[in-house]
């Protein structure tokens, strides 16, 4: 078969990438040009509030770059994960940069869209028929847990995508997928080894972490051949490495080993690494151990209210020394003092954090405390509306600035406010409430295919 | 003895997933690596009390293509929810790097 070629233009659409290894990488000639746009790790937020952690323009120039070069070569193009967190709103947005690309460069590729944002009572059935389960330590899902969901989203796997090709898509925006997804699925409509096309897939969708110089994101190229793979950076004069393409298999996963997608099971216990030349690492023996159930990711939030923020530091010595008493009477007092103007306690949260003692760590910081000179002080409320947060972070920054403590010398003030105003509104703030497992009848079960006109006005 | 932050290369921690943390030790060469994951100073036993969690929710897998230990634990709050102190889980590797590890009389 002939050698598959495949270029991941960035390990995150927006993170950015050098023209010279796109330039570069297209000149091989190439079958592919993808990246992922999404991820979990910056937390909740973003799929509650349906907004992208990188930037507009950022994602402009990296999609603009990709479009343009693949139109003109007519190689395709996917976006996984679109916007951050593959909601509808997230694709939406997408959308709205890629025509803005299209009607500038005047181009108009042929454009499909995947959709994975299930609806509630879609997914109300599926947990009446007892066909999700936890990912790991979270309580099993119910009605109730559906019904109090803000939003919910499904990582696709290489199925839809495959859809997208037979439509004869150049580009590919796409809802939440699987980050290897996005690569695997063209090698696996072309009949290529399952185990090396997903194994490359799941190497190649960091972009630059295989990398070395490691000089911010760029891009890397997967060449998949009958038997094995070849991992190489788009750049001329960057390098791969097998200790850093093996280790990659290491990254942000439970196990080296198993890497579970929506049709199977990844095994890449005899996978063989081999450093072919100075710049290229070649890869064998990956096996694919296909499921005999389909099923998918489901990755959902609910809103629990509205925080505000307030930051401050201590340099009063007396004051450091005895932090943890202070804080505790500062909350005996705040409780108080927000029982007074009418806020019942359990309306809130609050959460004080102290920078220099164990704000990181919490209780498993294993240094004694006592080293710092200066101590960092993190108010958060988190309160059902806005007007309560504000309400109690207000109290809790009166009381921490005046309130007293044994030997306390420095009587008009106890801290060191950094801002005016000094308490900072944080907006909603949502919680991973789904974080489970959806079993379907099939791989477009949990997808919506439709096809983006880029000429339309709206 | 040594400690372990001078034998290993690379000592970190990030989320795998919201309810997981993983923790990668990896090394320069076999030497140091065999050093260590032999020495049974890694072990679901001695994870476990730096983290709060019990010895059946570690999971220690040595991965020996690349010279690394992966260590994965539940995390104690679900990444990003309320009281969270380390929603990317990036600095959760501090205890690791105290750990002794006794090298042959």
């Amino acid at each position: 078969m002939k050698p598959i070629r495949i270029m991941a233009a960035s390990g995150m659409l927006g993170y950015g990438f050098t023209e010279e290894a796109f330039l570069n990488g297209l000149n091989l000639g190439l079958d592919l040009i993808a990246c992922d746009a999404g991820s979990a790790d910056p937390g909740p937020y973003y799929l509650g509030s349906g907004s992208a952690f990188v930037s507009r323009l950022a994602v402009k120039r990296d999609l603009g770059l990709m479009v343009a070069g693949g139109f003109e070569s007519k190689i395709p193009v996917f976006i996984g994960s679109a916007g951050g967190s593959g909601s509808d709103a997230q694709v939406d947005w997408t959308l709205g940069i890629l025509k803005e690309i299209c009607t500038e460069k005047n181009i108009n590729p042929n454009v499909i869209v995947l959709r994975s944002e299930l609806n509630k009572e879609d997914l109300k059935i599926k947990i009446r028929a007892g066909r999700t389960a936890p990912l790991g330590p979270i309580d099993p899902l119910t009605e109730e847990h559906a019904e109090e969901t803000h939003r919910v989203v499904a990582m696709m796997g290489a199925e839809p995508f495959q859809e997208a090709i037979n439509a004869g898509a150049d580009v590919v925006i796409a809802g939440r997928s699987s980050d290897a997804a996005i690569y695997a699925a063209l090698p696996l409509s072309l009949g290529c080894d399952p185990g090396l096309a997903w194994h490359m897939g799941k190497i190649i969708e960091c972009g630059a972490q295989v990398i070395e110089p490691r000089e911010g994101q760029d891009c890397v190229i997967g060449t998949l051949f009958d038997d094995c793979f070849t991992i190489e950076p788009g750049h001329p004069d960057r390098r791969c490495t097998r200790t850093r393409v093996a280790a990659h298999t290491l990254y942000e996963n439970p196990s080296p080993y198993k890497l579970k997608e929506p049709s199977g099971t990844l095994n890449t216990k005899s996978a063989v690494f081999e450093q072919l030349d100075e710049r290229v690492v070649r890869v064998s023996g990956s096996k694919w151990e296909p499921s005999d159930r389909y099923t998918v990711k489901l990755e959902g939030v609910k809103q629990l209210g509205y925080r505000t923020i307030f930051i401050a530091g201590i340099r009063d010595p007396i004051l450091v020394a005895t932090i943890e008493d202070f804080i505790k009477s500062c909350r005996q007092r705040v409780s108080k003092d927000v029982t007074a103007i009418g806020i019942s306690e359990n309306s809130y949260t609050l959460d004080i954090k102290v920078y220099g003692h164990n704000a990181v760590m919490g209780e498993n910081e294993v240094q004694a405390p006592g080293n710092s000179h200066e101590l960092g002080i993190l108010v958060d409320v988190i309160a059902s509306d806005e007007d309560t947060s504000k309400a109690v972070c207000a109290k809790v920054r009166y009381s921490l600035l005046h309130t007293d403590f044994p030997g306390r010398m420095c009587i008009s003030g106890n801290l060191a406010i950094p801002f005016s105003p000094s308490d900072l509104s944080a907006g909603e703030v949502y919680e991973f409430n789904i974080w489970h497992i959806m079993e379907c009848d099939g791989p477009m079960e949990p997808v919506r295919i439709e096809v983006f006109d880029t000429n339309t006005i709206n | 003895m040594t400690k372990l932050r001078d034998l290993a290369k690379v000592i970190r921690s990030k989320n795998a997933g919201a309810l997981f943390l993983t923790l990668d030790i990896m090394f320069e060469n076999e030497d140091a690596y065999r050093k260590v994951s032999e020495s049974g100073a890694i072990t679901p036993r001695t994870i476990a009390p730096l983290y709060k969690v019990s010895d059946n929710e570690v999971e220690v897998i040595p991965f020996d293509v690349a010279l690394a230990i992966k260590i994965t634990i539940p995390r104690r709050i679900i990444a990003g929810s309320p009281g969270d102190t380390d929603v990317y889980g990036a600095q959760q590797h501090a205890p690791l790097m105290e750990i002794t590890i006794p090298t042959e009389t």
